[in-house]
Formats: structure tokens, sequence, C-alpha cells
């Protein structure tokens, strides 16, 4: 998890990246590459397709640099939320494309071809550290959250998947969000 | 909108699933600098890039090195390719242009030198010629336009004035962009639909004026924006005819890249 000090270094890196110091990206990409493509191999199971999102993505941190606002958040989270974006548009090309071109198919039979087999000790691992934090939500929440943030549906598509109100899935993912920034923070989680 | 629909919309925003239409209103209230929103959005987005920390993973050695390569080479260029899929693409372009061009410039000699009486014909010729010059041009930048996979499809939909307004723009950062609008109301006398293009929190830049036939259908062939690298949403305001620098009307159709 991001502690104060990472935070403080990667502010003054994203600076320097702005007046164009490759040394400064080179350091930045060091400390936040791993984290960024932690979350791009958890929504693109493909690793050729996952490592050029992580391409684009900083590609896209050396090019908008000037543009980081701390006012809007710290880099870990401006980074994490282009990562997530570059992820989950690939995704859906790839869903689009099998769509299109493997014949009409069921989202199940979408998705394991998106997912072809791996080294599962990789997976179980890469999955518990994230699993412990969610597993401490309502399953309700916690599944909002995952088909959002790891499989990139809409809360439309969500609130038709798991057959709830539209405004129920809303609910659920501010509730959720919040309780789980509670347990990233290591609060004691408060039932409201 | 109360402190909870805010936390909603900010919530599914951070998570990425929210529907186009509450994202045009969150990002309303975002470039309003609305600080229920700004906050509500900047603690999700931290507690998500928690998250996210919490399961890293080392990125393949291949990925930092091809990086450093394409930032020493664009260094000089302003905007390299990622990678050299197709680079010859426009090259049977200029043998075409040329000829066009060729033949428009024969016509012309031609005219000067034989009777004043071809010189009406000819000088018709020459301008057919200048038609079809430019007429290839657009098309070159269409067919450059379409067959880049860097060109992304961008879906706007009508918002409060227009619900059923809906609009496609295929946009390239280099190349330009084509607009298609169906759906829109006639522009009252005076006015006319004004396209912006949005990067991050800067303010919008205009890439164009369109009116609309009886059928409600326009389109726009916008050229690249200098300055703009990346286009996070693109949105039509009605306007005076002519436009305007910066938005001042409703807004009719939204869709964010």
């Amino acid at each position: 998890m991001s502690s104060a000090g990472a935070g403080s270094e990667t502010s003054a890196l994203i600076e320097r990246i702005a007046a164009g110091d490759r040394d400064a990206f080179s350091r930045f990409y060091d400390l936040l590459a791993p984290i960024a493509f932690g979350l791009i191999r958890r929504v693109l199971r493909d690793p050729e397709a996952a490592a050029d999102v992580l391409q684009e993505v900083f590609w896209q941190v050396w090019r908008e640099a000037p543009q980081y606002d701390a006012r809007r958040g710290s880099p870990e989270a401006w980074l994490v939320m282009r990562a997530k974006t570059r992820a989950i548009d690939r995704l859906r090309s790839i869903r689009r494309r099998d769509r299109t071109f493997v014949a009409p198919m069921d989202e199940s039979v979408a998705r394991s071809s998106e997912e072809p087999a791996e080294n599962p000790a990789v997976v179980a691992e890469d999955r518990s550290l994230i699993q412990t934090a969610l597993a401490q939500l309502p399953e309700p929440q916690r599944r909002v959250i995952e088909l959002a943030f790891f499989d990139g549906l809409t809360q439309s598509e969500i609130a038709a998947r798991l057959g709830e109100p539209l405004g129920t899935v809303k609910t659920r993912a501010r509730l959720g969000l919040e309780r789980l920034r509670g347990v990233l923070r290591g609060e004691r989680v408060s039932a409201r | 909108m109360n402190r909870d629909e805010i936390g909603e919309l900010a919530a599914a925003y951070a998570l990425g699933g929210l529907d186009a239409e509450d994202r045009g209103r969150f990002e309303t209230l975002l470039r309003a600098g609305d600080p229920e929103a700004v906050s509500a959005l900047r603690e999700f987005e931290g507690t998500l890039a928690d998250l996210a920390a919490a399961a890293p993973e080392p990125p393949p050695p291949a990925v930092k090195s091809a990086l450093m390569e394409r930032i020493a080479a664009a260094e000089p260029a302003v905007r390299p390719p990622v990678r050299s899929l197709s680079r010859p693409r426009r090259a049977i372009w200029p043998v075409v242009l040329s000829g066009a061009m060729a033949a428009g410039l024969a016509a012309i000699a031609v005219g000067w030198s034989v009777s004043s009486t071809y010189e009406k014909r000819l000088d018709a010729l020459a301008r057919d010629a200048e038609h079809l010059k430019a007429e290839l041009r657009s098309q070159q930048t269409v067919i450059a336009i379409l067959r880049d996979p860097a060109t992304q499809l961008v879906a706007l939909a009508g918002q409060a004035p227009a619900p059923t307004a809906r609009a496609r723009m295929m946009w390239h950062a280099t190349a330009g962009g084509i607009f298609v609008a169906a759906g829109l109301p006639a522009a009252p006398e005076g006015k006319a639909y004004q396209l912006w293009a949005i990067a991050g929190t800067n303010a919008p830049v205009s890439a164009g004026v369109f009116s609309v036939d009886a059928s409600g259908t326009g389109s726009l062939s916008v050229q690249p924006l200098p300055g703009v690298a990346t286009v996070n949403a693109f949105a039509v305001t009605l306007e005076p005819a002519g436009g305007l620098p910066a938005p001042s009307g409703a807004m009719y159709l939204l869709g964010k890249s």
C-alpha cells in the first residue's frame, strides 16, 4: 500500500517529468509500473496485451505530466486511473472483436477467450492480496466493485446481470468504496 | 443534487462504470470545480489506487526499454508513431494528386495558347481538376483516419435539449476527425452548432461549426487540433452562427473518448 513518503517522492518526480526529465520518468516508472501492471493484468489476462497497455499508459504519463493537477489526487491515483481506463478500453475492444469475428457467443465464452491458461500460482497470489481487502466488504458491494473495476461493466450492465435495480447498484458502489477506504486505511469498519 | 447522489456519481466515475448521461452530469460538476464532487472523486480514486497497490506485478523489462527509446526518439519530433505498422500507406496518393494537379496545370497552359473560344471550357476543366484535387485530398484524410488503428470512435449522446440526438466522432490526433450527427433540431436563425474538444481540465477547444439539414443530420470534417494531445471528450453546443472561442450555449451532445 502507498505510504505518505512514497507519495511526496512521486509528486516531485511528476513535476520533473513535466519538465522533460527522463531520469525522473525512469524512476517514476520503476516505482509505479509494478502497481499499474498488476492492475492491468488483473483486467487483461493476456500478458502481451497487458504489456502493450502498460507502455501506452506510461507514454501517456510522459506526454500528459504537465496536465497533472495535485488538487485532483495523488500521482499514484492519477496513474492507476489511466491504467484502469486503458485496460478496460482494451478489454472492451477485445470483446467487440470477439463478438464481430468469432460469431455470436455467450459472455462466458468471450471471457474464457480473453483468459488463456496461465501460471495458477501467480494468479492465486495476485488475487489473495486484493481479495483480502475486498473480502471485508459485504458480498453484494464486493460484486459491484469487481464487475465495474475489473470487468469493465457499466452500472446498467451490472444491474442487468445481477437482476437488481440501477439505484441499488449505484448505492452499493458508493457504500462499497467508502468501506474499502476504511479497510485499506486499516480503520476498524463500523457498521453504519 | 445531494451529497449521497454526488458520492454515487463519484464512486461510479472512479470505478469506470458510469453511464453516458450520468458521466456528463458528473463531468459538468468537476469542470465547475464543485468541491463536494472533487473531494469525493479524489477519495475514491485514492482508495482504488491503494487497492491496486495491494497486488503489484513486475512488468516485462522490454516495456521500459521500448518506452525509453520512444521518448528518446520523440525528442526532436512532436509525435512519432508507436510502431510503424503501415508507414508507407500514403505513398500512392501524392502520385494520384500530382497527376490531377498536372492535368489542371496542363489544361491551363493549353487554354492560354489555344484560341479564346476554348478558354471558358478549359477554365471550367481546370476548376474541375482543382475541385477533384480537393476532393481527393479530403478522401485521403478520411481513408487515413479509417485505416489507422489509433483512430478512436467516440459516441456522443443527446443531452437535455435533444435527448434523442446522437453523433459519432472518428478522431485521430494527428490526422483530424470525421464528425456526423443525427436527430438534432434545426438551429434557430442566427445560430449554429459548435463542436468542442475537451482535453483534461483545459478549457474546451473549438473543433468547428456545423449546421443540420431538414432531417436533423449534419457532418463536419475536423482538422487536427494543435496543442491538444489527447481529447477526453467531445461536446456540441448551440452558439451564435460563426461560433465563439468558448462555449456559452446549451449542450446538445456529449461523448467521452
